[in-house]
């Protein structure tokens, strides 16, 4: 397991990327020009920034072969610790998805708060090995970035504390997603021409892989309203990351932690097309990040091995895991956390369908087709009746009010996000559950009895239910859980 | 939004545009200048974004204008195709010298589908309506209305503007000899309303119009703009016209009123979320106003052949002055006018003692924009050499309330003085002007219609049309050659406005003597195709009662740390005017907060709203609408 801690960079760091930035005054560098001429690096090169493999064009649908390469790029990017070399450090940036200068530069660039706040993708996701989840020593703070981006406390109002999530099945969340935000666009669409058609408003139920949104009213004028759509967005893209369920995809979600966790900026978002600074963050490295390497990032993060149910071989375990399985659908659990959602394809095209401007789209570059059908674990899927694969993830891809007056300690936030409010969430995926502690999305629940108690709101009702059941059944369930675990590779 | 890929007709010949703006980079003018600007600007590295040449996408970079080494502009650079014929609009603005000036386009939606008609002064020949029959973010087709009520002769331009609060929008229409408005109906029907609105259209040549509503007022106050006039002694030398305000009769208390400008002092931005209430009034009380009488009206004395004239709120104060831009070829010790509307009373000009500054000018199109949203407006004054883009002096304004104004059209690099590409370097002469956000990278920029009044010697033939896009420095830089609308043409009055509900803001341009031209957004351009621009909203807004299309409101739209403004408003441009979705770029913001200062001063709530789509916004209700066009047609 790799583990780096932040804590490590300190001083030195900052006096040596001050002292690159005089040697740099004379102009600036690009990372990218770094990269391409790897035999300029020596073996103690203090670059982190690994070289993509040449030779190939890794566009199209890729074979095994090509997406091998590609993945292993990518798991180098995930787990580079980026230096000041690569341009890591924004001193005139802030951490905000848009991008927004300082009026002045930090005092200390890294800062378990605000940020900088690691030095590789892996410093945090890395439980139980790289590309997991985050001991609680990882949390991040999340702020919008635009006012108060320096804050050096942990008080809730300037920032929502969070564990980190783990990205195995990743990939497949965000096809779920896609296929998920299709259904319900084609079924506003469907409402629109009814209404049209019959020139009376139409009340169209919102639901995809049996997941219900709400509904949504469409009028002959071609007007819609959606104040009873739940648990998605009001443009109808389910977006699946984070806690809070406010990311489109795995490359929004990269190009934003690059920034503010590296200060590694992506020339997708940050380059002058938007900002008209070739280096926005002021610290004398242009294109930092380029597009195909926020493309190998997404590749390696959507081609991570899904968690799998691990089978006891202590009889006692499997018999309560099976006891447990059947409670939790019993007390209504799995009306959130389903335990399957059919998926039907296991191409991952790069650019996704639904990212907006900053975001690489569609037609901003030649697509890229990842089949995870050709990974090993990909064989692992089952199928359903119309031959869908059954994607284990024991989520919903929905938002829910997840606290209330009587249980409220999950929503203990201060601060709503990305027009999301403070007490709503996304339903967490429970595949991996076992090996991912800690739980909730701070990451203060050290068991999942507890973070089981903390339930309430929408999903109060199954909370009570766990509470009234024996001490038997509940140890039962846990014992379920405890086989949502995580594979090694 | 558009992502067709459609090949621009300008990217097979992007090094001859490069070789033209090459040649103006040489150049001693000033627009060189402002291109070296703009190069310190931007910085170093704003190459061919070619990437490493490996990875997915890496064969495209996401750097502006690849193709171009030469553009320092980095930012989006749309690509327009002219398609007038082939969207099936032929049609021209002709006729002898009254019809040098004017040659407007008004943009509004009469049929319900929210999709704007055309309609297109014609000068001594008729002018016409096109109804807009284009696809959903697809190739734009337009039909010629069958009613032919709007195909009168004399026409100089057009306001679309609801003046009977019905829902329907009316159109005053600007001639030579007497103005017309005619009251809108159900599906682009239009009927004379002069006689029974009371109006009179006078036998003036009247160039500019500009509304508002005016507190205590059902109905709008209109301004009309006269320029010179025939009859007099040694016209047309030093015999302009007085301009008209035509007030609408009787009023009623301003709580019954919610639409109207409020002339309390409401430039407190205050943040009360608090609506007003009073709509549900103003709707009891329709029966007793049913029509406006503007059998009053009142001389602007003196006149200085207005070419526009625009109700600006100039100084945050929630009441709307009236800044006229003058024509110096034909008046005598004129200058540009703001007149100071009090509440019912005569208005009054403002003079020296006001801080009002003498500024001469051969004035012809005012577009106003607020370019730092600070509440106090910019304007961009076109004329014959310089375009003036002035910036109020905010010590006077708040200190003592003067309108004093400085310059900053050189430091901006927006004077599209001369021609930007082409041998031609003798001034320029300017017509519509316009600020909108032509990439949707929420930065606004400055389209200027361009064109010799007519064999003018001293001034360029070969005039092209300006496309100056705003960049993160606030300095402009002129795109107009590369994004394809750098025709041989003597464009006069325009709009900027997204015909076919993509987004992306096309161009409409009346030319004189030639057919119209119609410039089709088809993308931001990107080595030999084209891709998505930055992100966008649409907002419509709606209130009932009084000005139901709330003419005066202000938006306010907030991306992260930065804050756009836009207002509704009536008037300015050449004679043209547009009414309908208000369209603002959030560059790669993908949500914005929006709130709204209804024309009485009230401010909504926020709006939370998501990028890339059309939202009503509705008085009085918290949530927005969301609006999508008809997939099927």
């Amino acid at each position: 397991m790799k583990t780096t801690r932040v804590h490590q960079t300190g001083n030195l760091l900052v006096a040596v990327q001050a002292a690159l930035l005089l040697a740099l005054s004379h102009g600036v560098s690009s990372a990218a020009d770094s990269v391409s001429w790897p035999e300029q690096r020596s073996p103690w090169s203090e670059h982190a920034l690994p070289t993509l493999p040449g030779g190939d064009s890794y566009t199209g649908r890729l074979d095994a072969e090509s997406l091998q390469r590609f993945l292993e790029h990518g798991e180098q990017l995930f787990d580079a610790r980026f230096t000041v070399l690569d341009g890591a450090g924004r001193p005139m940036a802030t951490q905000a998805i848009i991008p927004t200068k300082r009026k002045r530069a930090p005092r200390s660039e890294f800062s378990r708060t605000a940020g900088l706040d690691a030095n590789a993708c892996s410093s945090c996701h890395n439980v139980p090995f790289i590309g997991g989840a985050g001991d609680f020593s990882a949390n991040v703070f999340v702020s919008e970035g635009f006012v108060h981006s320096d804050f050096d406390t942990t008080d809730p109002q300037f920032s929502n504390e969070r564990n980190t999530n783990h990205l195995f099945g990743a990939g497949l969340i965000e096809l779920l997603a896609r296929e998920m935000s299709r259904d319900l666009v084609q079924l506003r669409s469907t409402a629109l021409k009814l209404a049209k058609k019959t020139g009376a408003p139409v009340k169209q139920s919102l639901h995809s892989k049996q997941v219900n949104f709400g509904s949504l009213l469409a009028m002959p004028d071609g007007t819609i309203d959606t104040r009873k759509v739940q648990g998605v967005d009001q443009d109808l893209v389910v977006r699946p990351f984070s806690h809070k369920g406010v990311m489109t995809s795995l490359r929004q979600f990269t190009v934003n932690a690059l920034n503010h966790h590296h200060g590694m900026q992506a020339t997708e978002r940050f380059g002058p097309r938007w900002t008209g600074d070739a280096d926005f963050d002021g610290d004398g490295y242009t294109r930092e990040i380029s597009d195909s390497d926020v493309s190998a990032l997404v590749a390696w993060q959507a081609a991570l091995a899904p968690p799998t149910r691990f089978q006891p071989t202590d009889t006692r375990w499997t018999q309560a895991a099976t006891t447990g399985e059947a409670l939790f659908a019993q007390i209504g659990c799995d009306s959130c956390h389903r335990p399957y959602l059919p998926l039907e394809s296991l191409d991952f095209h790069d650019p996704g369908p639904l990212d907006a401007a900053g975001t690489l789209r569609e037609n901003e570059a030649d697509s890229t087709i990842y089949a995870l059908s050709l990974l090993p674990w990909a064989q692992l899927l089952t199928r359903n009746a119309e031959g869908h694969y059954r994607i284990p993830l024991f989520g919903d891809l929905k938002r829910h009010v997840i606290s209330d007056q009587q249980v409220a300690s999950l929503g203990n936030e201060l601060l709503s996000q990305r027009f999301v409010e403070r007490n709503v969430f996304m339903t967490t995926e429970l595949w991996g559950v076992a090996a991912t502690a800690p739980y909730g999305h701070r990451g203060d629940m050290t068991t999942l009895s507890q973070v089981i108690d903390a339930h309430g709101g929408q999903a109060r009702n199954s909370r009570d239910a766990w509470d009234a059941l024996d001490n038997e059944q509940r140890s039962s369930i846990i014992a379920f859980l405890k086989t949502l675990d995580i594979s090694p590779p | 939004m558009n992502a067709s890929g459609t090949m621009r007709s300008c990217s097979s010949a992007i090094g001859k545009c490069g070789a033209a703006l090459l040649l103006i980079l040489l150049s001693a003018g000033a627009v060189a200048n402002a291109s070296s600007r703009s190069t310190s600007s931007t910085g170093t590295g704003t190459g061919t974004g070619t990437g490493t040449g490996t990875g997915t996408g890496t064969g495209t970079g996401t750097e502006s204008d690849a193709n171009n080494p030469d553009n320092q502009y980095s930012g989006d650079i749309p690509a327009y195709l002219e398609q007038a014929a082939q969207a099936g609009i032929e049609h021209r603005y002709a006729g002898p010298w009254e019809y040098f000036v004017g040659g407007g386009v008004s943009s509004f939606d009469c049929n319900g589908d929210r999709l704007p008609e055309l309609y297109f002064a014609g000068g001594n020949e008729p002018a016409a309506l096109f109804i807009n029959n284009s696809k959903l973010a697809g190739e734009l087709a337009f039909s010629a209305s069958k009613a032919e009520t709007l195909n009168i002769k004399g026409v100089l331009g057009s306001y679309p503007i609801d003046i009977n609060n019905d829902g329907f929008l009316d159109l005053v229409v600007l001639r030579v000899g007497s103005n017309q408005i005619f009251q809108g109906g159900e599906d682009c029907s239009f009927k004379p309303a002069n006689a029974s609105w009371g109006f009179d259209g006078g036998n003036a040549w009247t160039t500019a119009f500009s509304a508002t509503f005016e507190a205590g007022h059902h109905f709008p106050t209109l301004a009309f703009g006269n320029y010179v006039d025939r009859t007099a002694p040694g016209s047309p030398w030093g015999t302009c016209h007085d301009n008209e305000l035509h007030r609408p009769s009787g009023s009623i208390s301003a709580s019954k009123t919610p639409g109207s400008n409020s002339n309390s002092n409401s430039n407190s931005n205050s943040n009360s979320n608090s609506n007003s209430n009073s709509n549900s009034n103003s709707n009891s009380n329709k029966d007793d106003i049913q029509h406006p009488d503007y059998s009053n009206k009142q001389n602007l004395s003196p006149g200085y052949c207005a070419l526009s004239m625009l109700f600006t709120d100039w100084n945050k104060s929630g009441t709307d002055a009236l800044r006229i831009t003058n024509d110096r070829h034909y008046y005598r010790d004129g200058e540009e006018q703001l007149w100071r509307l009090n509440s019912g009373s005569y208005p009054r000009l403002y003079g020296r003692a006001d801080g009002w500054d003498s500024l001469v000018i051969w004035g012809m199109g005012i577009a106003e924009t607020d370019l730092n949203a600070d509440g106090y407006p910019e304007y961009a004054l076109t004329s014959m050499g310089d375009t003036k883009l002035q910036v109020l002096d905010l010590q006077q304004a708040i200190d003592e309330n003067r309108p004093a104004y400085e310059d900053m059209a050189w430091s901006r690099q927006a004077t599209a003085h001369r021609p930007y590409t082409g041998d031609d370097i003798k001034p320029s002469t300017g017509w519509h002007a316009q600020f909108e956000d032509v990439n949707n990278d929420a930065r606004l920029d400055l389209f200027i219609a361009k064109g010799n009044v007519e064999n003018m010697q001293d001034f360029a033939s070969f005039d092209p049309d300006n496309l100056l896009m705003g960049g993160a420095d606030g300095v402009f830089s002129e795109q107009g050659d590369i994004a394809g609308i750098a025709l041989d043409t003597r464009g006069r009055g325009a709009n900027v406005i997204d015909l076919n509900a993509d987004g992306l803001l096309d161009i409409v341009v009346v030319n004189r003597d030639t057919n119209v031209s119609v410039f089709r957004h088809t993308g931001m351009q990107h080595q030999d195709t084209t891709r998505a621009g930055g992100n966008w909203l649409k907002l419509e807004l709606q209130q009932a009662g009084a000005n139901r299309h709330a003419v005066g409101a202000r938006l306010s739209i907030k991306t992260g740390n930065v804050v756009q403004s836009r207002r509704v408003q009536v008037g300015g441009g050449h004679s043209s005017g547009m009414a309908g979705f208000i369209h603002v770029g959030l560059g790669v913001a993908e949500r914005a907060t929006v709130r709204v200062q209804w024309p009485d001063g009230q401010w909504s709530a926020p709006y939370k709203l998501f990028a890339n789509r059309h939202v009503i916004l509705k008085r009085d209700q918290d949530h927005a609408l969301q609006w999508f066009a008809d997939e099927t047609r």
